[in-house]
Protein backbone atom coordinates (compact mmCIF):
# COMPACT_ATOMS: atom_id res chain seq x y z
CA UNK A 1 0.00 0.00 0.00
CA UNK A 2 1.43 4.08 -0.92
CA UNK A 3 0.59 6.34 1.70
CA UNK A 4 1.13 10.03 2.05
CA UNK A 5 2.08 11.75 4.98
CA UNK A 6 2.02 15.51 5.17
CA UNK A 7 3.58 16.15 2.06
CA UNK A 8 4.79 19.88 1.22
CA UNK A 9 6.23 20.54 -1.94
CA UNK A 10 7.62 24.17 -3.15
CA UNK A 11 8.22 25.09 -6.96
CA UNK A 12 10.73 27.65 -5.78
CA UNK A 13 7.93 30.41 -3.44
CA UNK A 14 5.21 28.72 -4.92
CA UNK A 15 3.40 26.07 -2.55
CA UNK A 16 2.18 23.34 -4.64
CA UNK A 17 1.35 20.51 -2.09
CA UNK A 18 1.07 22.10 1.52
CA UNK A 19 0.48 19.12 4.26
CA UNK A 20 -1.47 16.41 1.78
CA UNK A 21 -2.35 13.39 3.51
CA UNK A 22 -3.61 10.35 1.58
CA UNK A 23 -3.55 6.61 1.95
CA UNK A 24 -3.79 4.28 -1.51
CA UNK A 25 -5.20 0.73 -1.04
CA UNK A 26 -4.55 -2.23 -2.83
CA UNK A 27 -7.29 -3.73 -4.89
CA UNK A 28 -8.72 -0.02 -5.28
CA UNK A 29 -8.24 3.12 -7.60
CA UNK A 30 -8.22 6.25 -5.42
CA UNK A 31 -8.74 9.40 -7.56
CA UNK A 32 -7.26 12.78 -7.03
CA UNK A 33 -9.83 15.51 -8.41
CA UNK A 34 -9.42 19.82 -8.67
CA UNK A 35 -9.08 22.73 -10.58
CA UNK A 36 -6.16 23.06 -12.59
CA UNK A 37 -3.26 24.21 -10.59
CA UNK A 38 -4.71 22.24 -7.53
CA UNK A 39 -1.34 20.03 -7.12
CA UNK A 40 -2.27 17.27 -8.55
CA UNK A 41 0.56 16.54 -11.05
CA UNK A 42 2.65 17.79 -8.36
CA UNK A 43 1.58 15.26 -5.61
CA UNK A 44 2.30 12.64 -8.45
CA UNK A 45 5.48 13.62 -9.11
CA UNK A 46 6.32 14.11 -5.83
CA UNK A 47 5.33 10.37 -5.02
CA UNK A 48 7.71 9.37 -7.22
CA UNK A 49 10.84 11.57 -6.72
CA UNK A 50 11.15 13.39 -9.78
CA UNK A 51 10.36 16.31 -7.45
CA UNK A 52 11.86 16.68 -4.25
CA UNK A 53 9.65 16.85 -1.05
CA UNK A 54 10.36 19.55 1.25
CA UNK A 55 8.38 17.90 4.27
CA UNK A 56 6.76 15.25 4.85
CA UNK A 57 6.65 11.14 3.89
CA UNK A 58 6.11 8.96 1.55
CA UNK A 59 5.41 5.49 2.64
CA UNK A 60 5.31 2.32 0.64
CA UNK A 61 4.30 -0.79 2.36
CA UNK A 62 5.59 0.77 5.38
CA UNK A 63 8.89 2.14 3.98
CA UNK A 64 9.89 5.59 3.98
CA UNK A 65 10.44 5.97 0.13
CA UNK A 66 10.31 10.13 0.12
CA UNK A 67 13.94 10.64 -0.92
CA UNK A 68 14.31 7.74 -3.57
CA UNK A 69 14.94 8.39 -6.87
CA UNK A 70 12.49 7.84 -9.34
CA UNK A 71 14.85 4.92 -11.08
CA UNK A 72 15.10 3.43 -7.94
CA UNK A 73 11.36 3.71 -6.84
CA UNK A 74 10.35 2.28 -10.25
CA UNK A 75 12.35 -0.76 -9.76
CA UNK A 76 10.24 -0.86 -6.49
CA UNK A 77 7.30 -1.49 -8.27
CA UNK A 78 5.93 2.21 -8.59
CA UNK A 79 5.04 2.81 -12.06
CA UNK A 80 4.46 6.27 -12.63
CA UNK A 81 2.63 7.46 -16.07
CA UNK A 82 3.10 10.99 -16.58
CA UNK A 83 0.67 13.47 -18.16
CA UNK A 84 0.51 13.38 -21.80
CA UNK A 85 4.23 11.80 -22.30
CA UNK A 86 4.43 8.37 -20.92
CA UNK A 87 6.15 6.92 -23.98
CA UNK A 88 9.36 7.35 -25.80
CA UNK A 89 7.90 9.05 -29.19
CA UNK A 90 11.26 7.72 -31.12
CA UNK A 91 11.18 4.00 -30.31
CA UNK A 92 8.94 1.80 -31.19
CA UNK A 93 5.74 0.55 -29.76
CA UNK A 94 7.42 -2.94 -29.00
CA UNK A 95 10.49 -1.33 -27.39
CA UNK A 96 8.33 1.25 -25.73
CA UNK A 97 6.53 -2.20 -23.97
CA UNK A 98 10.38 -3.93 -23.81
CA UNK A 99 11.18 -0.70 -21.50
CA UNK A 100 8.79 -1.10 -19.07
CA UNK A 101 10.12 -4.85 -18.57
CA UNK A 102 14.31 -4.14 -19.05
CA UNK A 103 14.72 -4.18 -15.23
CA UNK A 104 12.44 -6.99 -14.19
CA UNK A 105 14.53 -10.18 -12.99
CA UNK A 106 12.23 -12.34 -14.54
CA UNK A 107 12.91 -12.81 -17.98
CA UNK A 108 9.93 -15.06 -18.78
CA UNK A 109 7.00 -13.32 -17.02
CA UNK A 110 8.53 -10.07 -18.20
CA UNK A 111 7.70 -11.79 -21.71
CA UNK A 112 5.03 -12.70 -21.03
CA UNK A 113 4.03 -9.58 -19.85
CA UNK A 114 4.63 -8.31 -22.89
CA UNK A 115 2.45 -10.10 -24.97
CA UNK A 116 -0.42 -9.68 -22.35
CA UNK A 117 -0.22 -6.22 -23.35
CA UNK A 118 -0.95 -6.83 -26.83
CA UNK A 119 -3.95 -8.78 -26.09
CA UNK A 120 -4.94 -6.51 -24.04
CA UNK A 121 -4.44 -3.33 -26.41
CA UNK A 122 -5.32 -4.94 -29.70
CA UNK A 123 -4.12 -2.13 -31.74
CA UNK A 124 -1.07 -2.13 -29.81
CA UNK A 125 -0.26 -5.58 -31.64
CA UNK A 126 -1.11 -4.32 -35.30
CA UNK A 127 1.93 -1.52 -34.94
CA UNK A 128 4.65 -3.36 -32.61
CA UNK A 129 7.49 -1.74 -34.92
CA UNK A 130 5.91 1.57 -36.08
CA UNK A 131 7.52 4.16 -33.66
CA UNK A 132 5.44 5.54 -31.35
CA UNK A 133 5.12 9.16 -32.45
CA UNK A 134 2.39 7.47 -35.42
CA UNK A 135 0.02 6.29 -32.85
CA UNK A 136 -3.33 8.22 -32.03
CA UNK A 137 -3.41 10.06 -28.79
CA UNK A 138 -5.95 7.10 -27.19
CA UNK A 139 -3.06 4.53 -28.82
CA UNK A 140 -0.24 6.43 -26.66
CA UNK A 141 -1.64 6.38 -23.88
CA UNK A 142 -2.71 2.81 -23.69
CA UNK A 143 1.05 2.55 -24.79
CA UNK A 144 1.80 4.32 -22.08
CA UNK A 145 -0.20 2.22 -19.19
CA UNK A 146 1.13 -0.78 -21.26
CA UNK A 147 4.52 -0.05 -20.63
CA UNK A 148 3.43 0.63 -17.21
CA UNK A 149 2.06 -2.36 -16.46
CA UNK A 150 4.73 -4.64 -18.10
CA UNK A 151 6.36 -3.84 -15.36
CA UNK A 152 3.93 -5.79 -13.05
CA UNK A 153 3.94 -2.70 -10.86
CA UNK A 154 2.37 -2.36 -7.54
CA UNK A 155 1.72 0.80 -7.67
CA UNK A 156 -0.08 2.76 -10.62
CA UNK A 157 0.21 6.73 -10.56
CA UNK A 158 -1.75 7.92 -13.89
CA UNK A 159 -1.28 11.47 -14.46
CA UNK A 160 -4.43 12.57 -16.64
CA UNK A 161 -5.05 9.51 -19.00
CA UNK A 162 -7.65 10.72 -20.25
CA UNK A 163 -6.30 14.38 -21.70
CA UNK A 164 -6.78 15.21 -25.06
CA UNK A 165 -9.22 11.91 -25.59
CA UNK A 166 -12.74 11.23 -27.34
CA UNK A 167 -14.92 10.25 -24.59
CA UNK A 168 -15.46 6.88 -25.95
CA UNK A 169 -11.98 6.08 -25.97
CA UNK A 170 -11.77 7.97 -22.22
CA UNK A 171 -14.73 5.29 -20.92
CA UNK A 172 -12.43 2.40 -22.47
CA UNK A 173 -9.42 3.19 -20.43
CA UNK A 174 -11.62 4.03 -17.57
CA UNK A 175 -12.90 0.77 -18.11
CA UNK A 176 -9.67 -1.05 -18.25
CA UNK A 177 -8.61 0.41 -15.23
CA UNK A 178 -11.53 -0.82 -13.53
CA UNK A 179 -10.96 -4.32 -14.74
CA UNK A 180 -7.00 -4.31 -13.76
CA UNK A 181 -7.55 -3.51 -9.93
CA UNK A 182 -10.37 -6.38 -10.17
CA UNK A 183 -7.75 -8.92 -11.43
CA UNK A 184 -4.50 -8.04 -9.50
CA UNK A 185 -2.74 -6.97 -6.12
CA UNK A 186 -2.50 -3.38 -7.59
CA UNK A 187 -3.01 0.18 -5.97
CA UNK A 188 -4.19 2.39 -8.05
CA UNK A 189 -3.79 6.75 -7.68
CA UNK A 190 -5.54 8.50 -10.63
CA UNK A 191 -5.22 12.13 -11.41
CA UNK A 192 -8.03 13.57 -13.08
CA UNK A 193 -9.47 16.74 -14.55
CA UNK A 194 -12.49 14.79 -16.01
CA UNK A 195 -13.92 14.10 -12.28
CA UNK A 196 -17.11 12.47 -13.81
CA UNK A 197 -15.43 9.42 -15.20
CA UNK A 198 -13.02 9.31 -12.65
CA UNK A 199 -15.68 9.05 -10.03
CA UNK A 200 -17.61 6.36 -12.58
CA UNK A 201 -14.71 3.84 -11.48
CA UNK A 202 -12.88 5.52 -8.43
CA UNK A 203 -13.42 3.84 -5.17
CA UNK A 204 -12.10 6.28 -3.19
CA UNK A 205 -11.66 10.38 -3.79
CA UNK A 206 -9.66 13.14 -2.69
CA UNK A 207 -10.54 16.67 -3.53
CA UNK A 208 -7.77 19.06 -3.66
CA UNK A 209 -7.60 22.76 -3.81
CA UNK A 210 -4.84 24.87 -3.69
CA UNK A 211 -1.89 22.29 -2.67
CA UNK A 212 -4.48 21.05 0.21
CA UNK A 213 -6.91 18.32 0.65
CA UNK A 214 -10.15 19.84 1.00
CA UNK A 215 -11.99 16.22 1.15
CA UNK A 216 -11.72 12.75 1.08
CA UNK A 217 -14.47 10.48 0.84
CA UNK A 218 -15.70 7.49 -1.17
CA UNK A 219 -16.18 7.79 -4.61
CA UNK A 220 -20.23 7.76 -5.04
CA UNK A 221 -20.75 10.40 -1.77
CA UNK A 222 -18.44 12.79 -3.93
CA UNK A 223 -20.65 12.21 -6.97
CA UNK A 224 -23.43 12.81 -4.99
CA UNK A 225 -22.48 15.95 -3.43
CA UNK A 226 -23.79 18.61 -5.39
CA UNK A 227 -22.25 21.55 -3.87
CA UNK A 228 -19.17 20.05 -3.87
CA UNK A 229 -19.06 19.27 -7.50
CA UNK A 230 -20.27 22.48 -8.26
CA UNK A 231 -17.41 23.88 -6.17
CA UNK A 232 -14.68 22.17 -6.96
CA UNK A 233 -15.26 19.45 -9.56
CA UNK A 234 -17.02 21.61 -12.18
CA UNK A 235 -19.97 19.28 -13.26
CA UNK B 1 40.14 6.06 -65.43
CA UNK B 2 42.44 4.63 -63.35
CA UNK B 3 43.13 7.67 -61.79
CA UNK B 4 39.38 7.80 -61.25
CA UNK B 5 39.52 4.60 -59.38
CA UNK B 6 42.59 5.66 -57.97
CA UNK B 7 41.02 8.51 -56.34
CA UNK B 8 37.97 7.03 -55.16
CA UNK B 9 39.39 4.41 -53.14
CA UNK B 10 41.58 6.62 -51.55
CA UNK B 11 38.87 8.93 -50.98
CA UNK B 12 36.49 5.96 -49.43
CA UNK B 13 39.90 5.27 -47.05
CA UNK B 14 39.97 8.77 -45.57
CA UNK B 15 36.00 9.05 -45.71
CA UNK B 16 36.12 5.58 -42.96
CA UNK B 17 38.34 7.85 -40.52
CA UNK B 18 36.37 10.77 -40.87
CA UNK B 19 33.14 8.80 -40.49
CA UNK B 20 34.33 7.19 -37.50
CA UNK B 21 35.09 10.85 -36.10
CA UNK B 22 31.33 12.39 -37.19
CA UNK B 23 29.85 8.78 -35.15
CA UNK B 24 31.50 9.67 -31.91
CA UNK B 25 30.25 13.34 -32.31
CA UNK B 26 26.60 11.88 -33.08
CA UNK B 27 26.60 9.56 -30.07
CA UNK B 28 27.55 12.34 -27.64
CA UNK B 29 25.00 14.86 -29.51
CA UNK B 30 22.65 11.87 -29.26
CA UNK B 31 23.18 11.11 -25.61
CA UNK B 32 23.48 14.36 -24.10
CA UNK B 33 23.04 16.93 -26.81
CA UNK B 34 26.44 18.38 -26.58
CA UNK B 35 28.51 18.95 -29.50
CA UNK B 36 32.10 17.79 -28.63
CA UNK B 37 34.47 19.83 -29.36
CA UNK B 38 37.49 18.15 -27.43
CA UNK B 39 36.97 15.50 -29.56
CA UNK B 40 40.04 15.77 -31.58
CA UNK B 41 41.87 16.68 -28.66
CA UNK B 42 40.91 13.42 -26.63
CA UNK B 43 41.90 11.12 -30.04
CA UNK B 44 45.25 13.06 -29.73
CA UNK B 45 45.75 11.53 -26.22
CA UNK B 46 44.98 8.34 -26.70
CA UNK B 47 47.42 8.15 -29.97
CA UNK B 48 49.91 9.49 -27.88
CA UNK B 49 49.34 6.35 -25.04
CA UNK B 50 49.06 4.19 -27.88
CA UNK B 51 52.50 5.62 -29.38
CA UNK B 52 54.04 5.84 -25.62
CA UNK B 53 53.07 1.94 -25.67
CA UNK B 54 55.07 1.04 -28.84
CA UNK B 55 58.14 3.06 -27.71
CA UNK B 56 58.21 0.56 -24.57
CA UNK B 57 58.46 -2.37 -27.05
CA UNK B 58 55.05 -3.74 -26.60
CA UNK B 59 53.60 -4.68 -30.23
CA UNK B 60 51.06 -2.86 -32.43
CA UNK B 61 48.33 -4.67 -30.89
CA UNK B 62 48.91 -4.00 -27.52
CA UNK B 63 49.00 0.03 -28.55
CA UNK B 64 45.87 -0.63 -30.28
CA UNK B 65 43.71 -1.94 -27.34
CA UNK B 66 45.57 0.83 -25.42
CA UNK B 67 43.87 3.61 -27.64
CA UNK B 68 40.21 2.32 -27.27
CA UNK B 69 40.47 1.23 -23.70
CA UNK B 70 41.94 4.40 -22.54
CA UNK B 71 39.33 6.30 -25.11
CA UNK B 72 36.78 4.58 -23.26
CA UNK B 73 38.10 5.41 -19.84
CA UNK B 74 38.96 9.30 -21.09
CA UNK B 75 35.57 9.33 -22.29
CA UNK B 76 34.33 7.98 -19.27
CA UNK B 77 35.81 10.33 -16.70
CA UNK B 78 35.88 13.69 -18.95
CA UNK B 79 31.65 13.20 -18.60
CA UNK B 80 31.01 12.16 -15.14
CA UNK B 81 33.68 14.84 -13.92
CA UNK B 82 33.37 17.74 -16.09
CA UNK B 83 30.65 17.45 -18.91
CA UNK B 84 27.76 16.40 -16.38
CA UNK B 85 27.75 19.51 -14.93
CA UNK B 86 26.80 21.31 -18.01
CA UNK B 87 24.78 18.86 -19.60
CA UNK B 88 21.21 20.55 -18.13
CA UNK B 89 23.06 24.26 -18.56
CA UNK B 90 22.36 26.03 -21.22
CA UNK B 91 23.80 24.89 -24.33
CA UNK B 92 26.92 27.85 -25.06
CA UNK B 93 27.82 26.33 -21.41
CA UNK B 94 28.60 23.05 -22.85
CA UNK B 95 30.10 25.04 -26.46
CA UNK B 96 32.41 26.26 -24.11
CA UNK B 97 33.28 23.59 -21.69
CA UNK B 98 34.28 21.60 -24.58
CA UNK B 99 36.54 24.10 -26.44
CA UNK B 100 38.04 25.15 -22.89
CA UNK B 101 38.73 20.66 -22.64
CA UNK B 102 40.26 20.95 -25.77
CA UNK B 103 42.60 23.93 -25.64
CA UNK B 104 43.23 21.77 -21.88
CA UNK B 105 44.17 18.53 -23.79
CA UNK B 106 46.06 19.81 -26.38
CA UNK B 107 48.37 21.96 -23.41
CA UNK B 108 48.61 18.89 -21.79
CA UNK B 109 49.44 16.72 -24.50
CA UNK B 110 52.08 19.16 -25.50
CA UNK B 111 53.62 19.14 -21.75
CA UNK B 112 54.04 15.29 -21.48
CA UNK B 113 54.73 14.29 -25.20
CA UNK B 114 56.51 18.16 -26.31
CA UNK B 115 54.99 20.02 -29.15
CA UNK B 116 57.37 19.51 -32.22
CA UNK B 117 56.30 16.41 -33.70
CA UNK B 118 57.18 13.09 -33.93
CA UNK B 119 57.46 10.08 -36.71
CA UNK B 120 54.40 8.47 -37.50
CA UNK B 121 53.00 4.83 -35.58
CA UNK B 122 54.10 2.41 -37.15
CA UNK B 123 51.84 -0.38 -37.95
CA UNK B 124 51.77 -4.31 -38.87
CA UNK B 125 50.64 -3.40 -42.47
CA UNK B 126 52.11 -1.85 -45.11
CA UNK B 127 50.58 1.62 -46.07
CA UNK B 128 51.81 0.62 -49.95
CA UNK B 129 48.90 0.62 -52.28
CA UNK B 130 48.12 -2.61 -54.26
CA UNK B 131 49.88 -3.56 -57.09
CA UNK B 132 47.59 -4.44 -60.05
CA UNK B 133 49.98 -5.58 -62.84
CA UNK B 134 52.13 -2.31 -63.45
CA UNK B 135 49.61 0.00 -61.64
CA UNK B 136 49.69 0.78 -57.71
CA UNK B 137 46.33 2.19 -56.93
CA UNK B 138 46.15 4.80 -53.66
CA UNK B 139 44.92 1.66 -51.31
CA UNK B 140 46.48 -0.77 -49.79
CA UNK B 141 46.74 -3.50 -46.47
CA UNK B 142 46.37 -0.82 -43.87
CA UNK B 143 43.15 0.85 -46.01
CA UNK B 144 42.22 -2.43 -46.30
CA UNK B 145 42.65 -2.71 -42.11
CA UNK B 146 41.35 0.80 -41.14
CA UNK B 147 37.82 -0.10 -43.40
CA UNK B 148 37.55 -3.27 -41.62
CA UNK B 149 38.55 -2.11 -38.18
CA UNK B 150 35.65 1.36 -38.37
CA UNK B 151 33.15 -1.41 -40.24
CA UNK B 152 33.66 -3.52 -37.09
CA UNK B 153 33.21 -0.66 -34.07
CA UNK B 154 30.32 0.48 -36.45
CA UNK B 155 28.94 -3.33 -36.63
CA UNK B 156 29.40 -3.77 -32.67
CA UNK B 157 27.64 -0.14 -31.71
CA UNK B 158 24.91 -0.62 -33.77
CA UNK B 159 24.46 -4.35 -32.61
CA UNK B 160 24.43 -3.06 -28.83
CA UNK B 161 21.85 -0.04 -29.92
CA UNK B 162 19.14 -2.42 -31.50
CA UNK B 163 19.25 -5.72 -30.00
CA UNK B 164 20.31 -5.28 -26.39
CA UNK B 165 18.55 -3.89 -23.17
CA UNK B 166 21.51 -1.74 -22.51
CA UNK B 167 21.30 0.07 -25.75
CA UNK B 168 17.42 0.11 -25.48
CA UNK B 169 17.99 1.97 -21.90
CA UNK B 170 20.30 4.33 -23.60
CA UNK B 171 18.23 5.11 -26.50
CA UNK B 172 15.51 5.84 -23.96
CA UNK B 173 17.74 7.62 -21.99
CA UNK B 174 19.31 10.21 -24.93
CA UNK B 175 15.22 10.85 -25.59
CA UNK B 176 13.33 11.04 -23.10
CA UNK B 177 15.56 10.87 -19.71
CA UNK B 178 12.14 11.55 -17.92
CA UNK B 179 10.41 8.13 -19.14
CA UNK B 180 13.82 6.42 -18.89
CA UNK B 181 14.49 7.03 -15.20
CA UNK B 182 10.65 6.35 -14.53
CA UNK B 183 11.07 3.01 -15.90
CA UNK B 184 13.97 2.66 -13.45
CA UNK B 185 16.68 2.88 -16.11
CA UNK B 186 19.99 5.02 -14.49
CA UNK B 187 20.17 7.43 -16.84
CA UNK B 188 23.68 9.50 -15.57
CA UNK B 189 25.25 5.96 -16.05
CA UNK B 190 24.25 5.89 -19.86
CA UNK B 191 25.08 9.07 -20.48
CA UNK B 192 28.47 8.13 -19.37
CA UNK B 193 28.50 4.99 -21.29
CA UNK B 194 27.41 7.03 -23.66
CA UNK B 195 30.39 9.39 -24.01
CA UNK B 196 33.15 6.44 -23.37
CA UNK B 197 31.36 4.43 -26.21
CA UNK B 198 31.69 7.37 -28.94
CA UNK B 199 35.52 8.06 -27.43
CA UNK B 200 36.00 4.33 -28.46
CA UNK B 201 34.90 5.59 -31.91
CA UNK B 202 36.83 9.09 -31.97
CA UNK B 203 40.15 6.90 -30.25
CA UNK B 204 39.85 4.38 -33.74
CA UNK B 205 40.16 7.40 -35.60
CA UNK B 206 43.00 8.60 -34.22
CA UNK B 207 45.19 5.81 -34.54
CA UNK B 208 44.32 5.47 -37.54
CA UNK B 209 45.33 8.58 -38.59
CA UNK B 210 48.30 8.11 -36.75
CA UNK B 211 50.28 6.02 -39.49
CA UNK B 212 49.86 8.48 -42.26
CA UNK B 213 50.82 12.12 -40.79
CA UNK B 214 53.74 13.00 -37.95
CA UNK B 215 52.15 13.10 -34.98
CA UNK B 216 52.22 16.14 -32.65
CA UNK B 217 49.37 17.51 -30.51
CA UNK B 218 47.37 19.38 -32.88
CA UNK B 219 47.46 16.40 -35.31
CA UNK B 220 43.79 15.46 -35.26
CA UNK B 221 42.26 19.09 -35.95
CA UNK B 222 42.49 18.44 -39.72
CA UNK B 223 40.20 15.15 -39.67
CA UNK B 224 38.70 16.68 -36.78
CA UNK B 225 37.01 19.69 -38.88
CA UNK B 226 36.26 17.48 -41.85
CA UNK B 227 34.25 14.74 -39.33
CA UNK B 228 32.74 17.44 -37.96
CA UNK B 229 31.45 18.73 -41.30
CA UNK B 230 30.57 14.95 -42.11
CA UNK B 231 28.55 14.39 -38.98
CA UNK B 232 26.70 18.10 -39.47
CA UNK B 233 26.06 17.25 -43.51
CA UNK B 234 24.51 14.18 -42.15
CA UNK B 235 22.81 15.71 -39.49
CA UNK B 236 23.89 15.47 -36.05
CA UNK B 237 20.87 12.49 -34.43
CA UNK B 238 21.64 10.21 -37.26
CA UNK B 239 24.55 7.58 -36.62
CA UNK B 240 24.20 6.32 -40.53
CA UNK B 241 23.92 10.02 -41.58
CA UNK B 242 27.67 10.23 -40.24
CA UNK B 243 28.42 7.04 -41.98
CA UNK B 244 27.44 8.09 -45.24
CA UNK B 245 28.54 12.04 -44.60
CA UNK B 246 31.70 10.91 -43.62
CA UNK B 247 32.39 8.31 -46.54
CA UNK B 248 30.72 11.16 -48.85
CA UNK B 249 33.15 14.30 -48.14
CA UNK B 250 36.22 11.67 -47.80
CA UNK B 251 35.26 11.09 -51.49
CA UNK B 252 34.37 14.59 -52.35
CA UNK B 253 37.46 15.67 -50.66
CA UNK B 254 39.45 12.92 -52.92
CA UNK B 255 38.34 14.44 -56.12
CA UNK B 256 38.95 17.92 -55.46
CA UNK B 257 42.57 17.20 -54.44
CA UNK B 258 42.59 14.84 -57.06
CA UNK B 259 41.67 16.89 -59.90
CA UNK B 260 41.57 20.58 -58.45
CA UNK B 261 44.58 20.48 -56.56
CA UNK B 262 45.31 19.57 -52.49
CA UNK B 263 45.56 23.42 -51.37
CA UNK B 264 41.39 23.13 -52.83
CA UNK B 265 40.59 20.26 -50.09
CA UNK B 266 39.70 22.99 -46.82
CA UNK B 267 37.83 25.24 -48.48
CA UNK B 268 36.21 22.56 -50.43
CA UNK B 269 34.90 21.15 -46.96
CA UNK B 270 33.75 24.73 -45.47
CA UNK B 271 31.93 25.20 -48.82
CA UNK B 272 30.19 22.08 -48.52
CA UNK B 273 29.17 22.73 -44.88
CA UNK B 274 28.26 26.15 -45.40
CA UNK B 275 25.94 24.67 -48.67
CA UNK B 276 24.48 22.51 -46.42
CA UNK B 277 23.65 24.26 -43.95
CA UNK B 278 22.05 26.45 -46.21
CA UNK B 279 20.02 24.38 -47.92
CA UNK B 280 19.01 21.64 -45.63
CA UNK B 281 20.27 22.96 -42.25
CA UNK B 282 19.09 19.90 -39.93
CA UNK B 283 21.50 17.53 -42.09
CA UNK B 284 20.87 15.59 -44.94
CA UNK B 285 19.18 12.79 -42.66
CA UNK B 286 17.47 13.99 -40.07
CA UNK B 287 14.05 12.45 -39.72
CA UNK B 288 11.19 15.55 -40.15
CA UNK B 289 9.03 14.60 -37.21
CA UNK B 290 7.37 16.53 -34.49
CA UNK B 291 8.82 15.72 -31.51
CA UNK B 292 6.78 16.07 -28.17
CA UNK B 293 8.61 18.03 -25.48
Amino acid sequence: MLAVHELTTNYGAVCALDGVSIEVPVGQITAVLGANGAGKTSLLRTISGLVRARSGRVLLDGDDVTHVRPEDLARRGVAHVPEGRGVVAELTVEENLRLGGLFRKDRTDAARALREMYELFPPLAERRSRSAHTLSGGERQMLAIGRALVARPRVLLLDEPSLGLAPKITAQIMSLLRDLVAGQQLAVLLVEQNARSALSIADQGVVLGLGKVITTRAAADLASDVALRHAYLGF
Amino acid sequence: MSKFIDITLTGFSAGMVYSAVALALVLIWRATRVVNFAQGGMAMITTYIAVTVIDRGYGYWWAFAAALLSGLVLGAVLERVIVRRVESAPPLNAVVVTLGLLVLLTAVGGLIWGNSSRPSVPTPFSLAGYTFGKTTVGFGRFDTFLVLAVLAVMVLLVALFRFTGLGLAMRASAYSQEVARLVGVRVGRMLTLGWALAAIAGSLAGILVAPRVPLSPNFMDGPNIIGFTAAVVGSLDSPPGAVVGGVGIGLALSYVSGYLGADFALPATLGILIVVLMIRPEGLFSRAQARVV
